[in-house]
């Protein structure tokens, strides 16, 4: 059959074209453009493969270590590199480095992902170990330094990497929030949203056609490989995961780098690029998909809950585009993961590719199509705001202080929530504050409510609910509702009750 | 525009300075940012060229320091242009670029009485410089 009739190719035959340097490699971005101006067919006549990458946070990334045996040898309990205490998985000198251990010292500011980043680098970090000590094993305590020069294996080993897509973050409330998707206004000041879109990865190969166990990758600016699907894998839903494996010694700090999310912790940032070889026409059209064709949801981050609102859905040509509309409100949107440097590990694939430094794999089996992400089994209840809420007393603004210090007598409550005619919180007023109008002679309500009203939400765990009055210093939360309609009270006094129940 | 930084100490603070120069002075000034309380506080505002050495020295006069802020510094070798940054900032000082770049505008930006991008830099290369 001649080359032009051809409707099929094999990665075979495309690995030989990559030795003889002859292979046409595009990156996703150049061959969505390739697709819209010459069409299907030409598409596949005259690519062979397509570099896709992704550049973001990736929590579930660690390292694997070996440290060789120290004299005396040591059985390691537990360890710290740079202060930020390790896992000890295995046998004797085996160490795994999560990215998101913390510093002791600094918890918020380094930890594993800023270690991993240091030990690609070349540079030293120092070990602290202890042991119980076995007749085997001796040594109880250690103290060296080490560089990856040192190591006899050093792995990144990362068991949830490249999300197909991610969700848009939110915070509806009327607190600054910080969370793994970083600093998030209130009142919907600002959104930020992950993943690469319509470059990325698993996104121009959303049914495993090419990508599977065993496919060679572009992974910290060295080669990897992919070792099955990763933890939370849900391909269905458009939200699938990948496990990787690569040689962290041959990895570049360009492209792997400590992360820190101030109140959250720490991550590591790091580049993932996939070469899709295309293999059929299907493959051409798997691999057009644009930005405007991907979708996800935002989602209300100030929900601490499971299950969080979703407000809307969005396309990632609307992420990019740097301004969303939620609820007729426009919101700048930021991306937490680097678009640049994403393009740039696609490009770098593209390079290693054309110059036959790189040649593909085909997977040894497929990764599952059908798994689900599910819900945690929990067989302990915890305690929610709606659990202990109770009814508030209330008062109108026109009220007089006086009525107002009666009902706290008569219904012996120490605050009365102010509210309007539709039930709406307006305020707050305490026993001391009434006092305090008392001494000072204040007559009218409006000179002593509190009207900035720290809030409680009925979903919200009773947890999070005392942490927010003890953080203020206050002893009582108004509940309410998205329209500030007031639904109860919860205070420090209901907090201590169901504690000593 | 000019912009100068205004901290007021805990004795001036309770006077009504600002209005008192626009007065005094005629001139125009556009407050940016102001964070006050009883102890004291900041005030960032944007000034006509022509104006300045006037305004700052009836600012002075009464009792307040000025100096014209140096705002943030970003360490380009530290920023890898995720662009965490760029939705948070409130006078849109912070854009991507053609070439996705993040680039910051030292002009717009209103530096230490906003810091609000500040803890959000994922590689910590935002730096905010505090006036003395």
């Amino acid at each position: 059959m001649s080359n032009h009739d051809q409707k099929t190719r094999t990665i075979e035959e495309i690995n030989q074209k990559i030795i003889k340097g002859d292979a046409q490699v595009l990156t996703a971005e150049e061959m969505k453009k390739l697709v819209e101006s010459s069409g299907v067919e030409v598409a596949f006549k005259e690519v062979d493969v397509v570099t896709t990458g992704t550049f973001g946070a990736m929590c579930s990334s660690g390292a694997v270590i070996n440290l060789g045996h120290s004299d005396p040898p040591i059985k390691i309990q537990r360890a710290w590199l740079n202060d930020v205490e390790v896992c000890h998985p295995g046998a004797a000198a085996d160490l795994f480095i999560g990215a998101t251990n913390a510093c002791e010292k600094k918890p918020f500011e380094y930890g594993g992902g800023h270690i991993i980043q240091e030990l690609v680098s070349g540079n030293e970090v120092e070990l602290r170990a202890t042991a119980y000590g076995t007749d085997c094993y001796p040594r109880t305590a250690l103290n060296t330094n080490i560089t990856k020069d040192d190591l006899n294996q050093f792995f990144l080993l990362n068991f949830r990497n490249c999300y197909q897509r991610y969700n848009c973050a939110i915070n509806c409330s009327d607190e600054t929030i910080y969370t793994y998707m970083s600093k998030l206004l209130p009142r919907m000041r600002n959104a930020t949203f992950s993943g690469a879109g319509e470059i990325s990865p698993l996104m121009n190969d959303p049914n495993y056609e090419t990508i599977g166990f065993g496919t060679k990758i572009f992974l910290g600016g060295g080669q990897g490989y992919i070792i099955g699907e990763g933890t939370q894998h849900s391909p269905k839903n458009f939200n699938g995961t990948l496990m990787v494996k690569g040689d962290a010694k041959k990895m570049s700090p360009e492209f792997l780098q400590g992360a820190a999310f101030t109140r959250y912790g720490t991550s590591l940032y790091v580049g993932l690029g996939i070469p899709i070889p295309i293999l059929n026409e299907g493959l051409v059209r798997k691999t057009a998909i644009r930005d405007t064709e991907i979708f996800t949801d935002v989602i209300d981050y100030s929900v601490m809950r499971r299950d969080r609102t979703k407000l809307k859905q969005v396309s990632y040509a609307e992420l990019k585009s740097g301004s969303i509309t939620v609820n007729d409100k426009r919101v700048r949107v930021s991306s937490l993961s680097s678009l640049k440097m994403a393009k740039k590990v696609a490009q770098t694939l593209k390079n290693w590719i054309s110059e036959n430094q790189f040649t593909l794999t085909a997977p040894i089996e497929r990764l599952p199509l059908d798994t689900v992400f599910k819900p945690m089994r929990q067989t302990h209840e915890i305690s929610f705001v709606s659990t202990v809420m109770q009814s508030a007393v209330t008062c109108m603004e026109n009220e007089e202080i006086r009525a107002i210090a009666e009902r706290i007598v008569t219904k012996s409550v120490n605050h009365i929530v102010v509210i309007n005619g539709d039930g709406k919180l307006l305020g707050i007023v305490t026993s001391w504050d009434i006092t305090r109008a008392m001494a000072e002679g204040k007559k009218a309500l409006v000179d002593i409510e509190t009207r900035k009203v720290i809030t409680a939400n009925p979903d919200e765990p009773l947890e999070s609910a005392s942490k927010r009055m003890a953080h203020h210093n206050i002893s009582a939360l108004p509940v309410i509702d998205s329209e500030r309609k007031v639904l109860g009270i919860v205070t420090s006094e209901d907090v201590s009750k169901l504690l000593g129940r | 525009m000019t912009r100068i930084l205004v901290r007021l100490n805990g004795i001036v603070v309770s006077e009504p300075i600002v209005s008192e120069v626009i007065l005094e002075n005629k001139v125009l000034v556009a407050i940016l940012a102001a964070h006050i309380n009883s102890k004291g506080g900041e005030i960032v505002l944007e000034v006509l060229e022509d104006d300045v050495d006037k305004i700052v020295s009836a600012f002075r006069q009464k009792g307040a320091t000025v100096t014209v802020p140096k705002l943030i510094e970003v360490d380009t070798n530290r920023c890898f242009s995720c662009g965490s940054c760029v939705a948070l900032c409130p006078v849109e000082a912070i854009n991507v670029a053609e070439d996705l770049s993040i680039e910051f505008n030292k002009e717009k930006c209103i530096g230490s009485a906003c810091n609000i991008c500040v803890d959000a830099c994922p590689f910590r290369a935002i730096n905010s410089i505090r006036q003395l």
